[in-house]
């Protein structure tokens, strides 16, 4: 494990970082919806009183590749970001963020109260970018994690006001009996201004898409 | 003598106090376009601003000021920081925005 996760840091230090990130700036709001490959499903919203933090909620569905099981959690959360190196060609950002929520879970029929907790190292030039995300949400009857490892590369540097696109390759692992083994993505994301279109698909052939807006 | 040390005194004056068409800034992070965006929405809602130009390729964010105009540096770098960015370097100059992006398009090649 500890090899695993030196290996990964290493990659992503050497590649350069991650994009989506959930604080935008003072004053800013950010809308994100993901759908990743059946398995899980997310909304998130928030709003960044300081470019450190930002608050709002989300709802997350699991639905399980493996058993057929499902649960969805609704969520309040606060976004931290601890350390952000801006250096002359490049950014890093180390987040953290906790909150607490609802979870329905099917299999009980039950509504559970719910925790969730988690990081984010990204770094990123205008070519090159990984990171590498942890996100663990907990209940009385479940405990699923969802890590993500990105890698990207741009074949040009865009500009503030042109197209940006980047191939990526991601690689994300499941806890909880939500998928087995480690299931890889090749994604194409693109953004200009204030929205952002990535989509793409895993090796079982399903989609995997997100869409991001910054207001 | 005194007339000089006063000619002087003057010049040291008005220099100080002279202020350009625009402001120049030196910005360190400045990778990601999607990211940047809070710069110019910040820096658009200062009264003294009439135009915003972001380059990432020159890592240059200049604002066009409004005649006899000027924003403190002070306000400049909180602009910046609330951003998530940090200023490395600041020029009033005459450049306009148009020789600015002719010179960061020109980068570009």
């Amino acid at each position: 494990m500890r090899t695993y996760a030196s290996s990964a840091l290493a990659l992503i230090i050497a590649a350069g970082a991650v994009h989506s990130k959930p604080i935008a700036f003072a004053g800013g709001t950010t809308a994100m919806a993901e759908y990743g490959a059946g398995t899980m499903t997310e909304i998130q919203a928030f709003y960044a009183p300081s470019f450190r933090y930002s608050i709002g909620g989300g709802h997350l569905a699991f639905d399980s590749d493996v058993d057929d099981s499902s649960s969805d959690v609704t969520y309040a959360r606060l976004n931290y970001l601890p350390k952000r190196w801006n250096l002359e060609a490049a950014q890093a950002n180390a987040f953290v963020w906790g909150g607490i929520g609802v979870a329905d879970v099917d299999a009980t029929n039950t509504d559970q109260f719910s925790w969730n907790a988690g990081g984010q190292l990204d770094y990123e030039t205008r070519r090159l970018y990984g990171s590498l995300r942890t996100d663990l949400h907990e209940a009385h009857d479940f405990s699923r994690r969802i890590d993500t490892l990105q890698l990207g590369v741009a074949p040009t540097a865009h500009d503030y006001q042109t197209l940006a696109i980047w191939f990526v390759v991601q690689g994300r692992h499941y806890t909880g009996n939500l998928y087995d083994g480690l299931e890889w993505a090749a994604l194409l994301r693109m953004f200009k201004r204030n929205a952002w279109v990535e989509a793409g698909v895993t090796q079982d052939g399903k989609l995997q898409a997100m869409l991001m807006f910054n207001f | 003598m005194l007339f000089r040390t006063f000619t002087v005194l003057i010049m040291l004056l008005t220099s100080s106090l002279a202020i350009g068409a625009t402001i120049e800034l030196k910005v360190n992070g400045l990778v990601c376009g999607f990211c940047a965006q809070g710069i110019e929405k910040t820096l658009r809602k200062n009264p003294a601003t009439t135009d915003v130009f972001v380059s990432l390729e020159t890592r240059l964010v200049a604002i066009a000021v409004k005649d006899g105009m000027d924003i403190p540096d002070s306000e400049l770098r909180k602009a910046l920081t609330d951003a998530g960015y940090d200023v490395k370097a600041i020029a009033r100059t005459d450049n306009s925005l148009a020789t600015l992006r002719a010179r960061a398009d020109e980068a570009k090649k």
